[in-house]
């Protein structure tokens, strides 16, 4: 039994962070690695959630810029539900600043999703929902670029690459005026990156494609008709709005999107009594 | 005797085992809740904020069951970061930190920057941000909402 008791002793010793100096020594070993390591990881550290919530922030003020706000309550209420539902169901229920939605004045058909949980639709492309249903379909394309940060994909690599070797820095603890500016200007043009091609240059064909397949996950996920994005797209279509700029600048061809989800809409039976009610809401507000 | 070494030791290797298994996640959301079951929506047990660390008691699919303070209940996974938000004591002593402890520790792009950035750019608008991140639905109304549109509860 004593061959058991003392390596008990030991092991309770080692594991229960009680002996200081022997985990100090252990803890510097440790620090010693990680000073070394740092050098190699620094290139290579995500953005934080954190940091995608300023830069989003940048983004929508840039975006707001362009496109004024429409301050009509019980609507931006009624959005903001539908969005928070979705959210709730998507792989990214949370993010540093939470999920906002809010409507753009403009008759132009279109949508933008800013890094962090920003997201606005343009009230031409509320108007071209037809249902609630459509509505959740849109925003949930929309969530789907946040939760896979394809906004942020899209700063150059090499804007970040500087950024962490001043943010790495042991000397920038507090960033001092030269480090400051430094940082301030990569941030600046990581928001340019940003608004470019949230606004001129769109994302890119997969990125769309796999947003267009996520969100017939949170539709379905959230009791909505997966069927609804087909639909809104296949309006889109059909009426040709937009096809001067908005959306259709920044996507894929609309007919080449219905495709790509065809085979992947999910088979659900749409039950009418709340298919109604939804519907009976969504004309309420906006028709 | 044999029996008084036995207890001891077995209380001892029992010590180790709660001492390995100790276990914490930091809140690396702005605010958040710890709830009273493992789903969302239902009632909040106490508001959590960034950098607020929470003792896992155990894990649960997407969720993490914590104490914290004098409440218990669930997280989920997607609000917390199993590693530390404060510098550590070792980068207090002037050892290297990771990065990840230095993103934790709010460096990089926050809000001294965005101050800057302002300070580059006074004609945008981020007073219209800052309302639109005010906006807030509450749980209740959300319920609400779900359940009037034959919606599932997340």
């Amino acid at each position: 039994m004593r061959r058991l008791f003392i390596p008990a002793i030991l092991l309770f010793l080692c594991i229960g962070h009680a002996s200081a100096g022997i985990f100090d020594s252990i803890q510097k070993g440790f620090d010693m690695m990680s000073t070394t390591s740092d050098a190699t990881q620094k290139a290579a550290r995500p953005i934080s959630d954190e940091e995608e919530y300023y830069l989003g922030r940048a983004v929508a003020a840039r975006i707001l810029q362009t496109y004024p706000l429409m301050k009509e309550g019980k609507l931006t209420e009624y959005v903001n539900t539908v969005g928070t539902v979705l959210a709730l169901h998507s792989e990214k229920p949370y993010t540093y600043g939470g999920y906002h939605f809010a409507i753009l004045d403009s008759d132009e058909m279109n949508a933008f999703a800013c890094p962090g949980g920003t997201i606005f639709i343009t009230k031409g492309m509320l108007m071209s929902a037809s249902t609630e249903d459509e509505l959740a379909a849109i925003l949930a394309h929309e969530i789907a670029h946040i939760s896979h940060r394809d906004g942020i994909s899209s700063i150059k690599k090499s804007r970040w690459t500087e950024a962490t070797a001043i943010i790495g820095s042991k000397a920038a603890q507090n960033y001092g005026p030269q480090q400051l500016s430094q940082l301030t200007g990569i941030f600046e043009g990581s928001v340019d990156d940003i608004v470019k091609t949230l606004v001129v240059r769109g994302y890119g064909k997969t990125q769309e494609y796999d947003a267009d397949k996520a969100a017939l996950i949170y539709l379905s996920g959230s009791g909505y008709n997966p069927e609804a994005l087909k639909d809104v797209l296949e309006r889109m279509v059909s009426s040709g709005k937009g096809s001067e700029g908005g959306i259709m600048k920044t996507h894929p061809g609309t007919t080449d999107r219905i495709d790509n989800i065809r085979a992947d809409i999910p088979r659900t039976s749409a039950d009418p009594g709340p298919l109604g009610k939804r519907t009976g809401r969504f004309t309420a507000l906006l028709h | 005797m044999k029996s008084t070494y036995r207890i001891t030791a077995s209380f001892f290797l029992l010590a180790a085992a709660a001492a390995a298994s100790a276990e914490t996640v930091t809140v690396i959301t702005r605010e958040n809740a710890v709830r009273e079951d493992c789903r969302f929506l239902t009632p909040v047990k106490i508001k959590v904020s960034y950098g607020d660390q929470l003792d896992v008691t155990a894990r649960e699919g997407d969720w993490f069951r914590v104490k914290f303070r004098n409440a218990k209940g669930c997280i989920h996974k997607n609000a917390v970061t199993e590693r530390t938000a404060a510098l550590s004591e070792a980068s207090k002593k002037g050892y290297s930190t990771t990065s990840d402890e230095v993103a934790l520790a709010g460096k990089g792009f926050n809000p001294e920057v965005e101050k800057s950035y302002k300070g580059k750019h006074p004609e945008l608008d981020f007073n219209a941000v800052d309302g639109i991140e005010g906006y807030r639905v509450t749980d209740d109304s959300l319920k609400a909402f779900i359940k009037d549109g034959g919606l599932k509860q997340p």
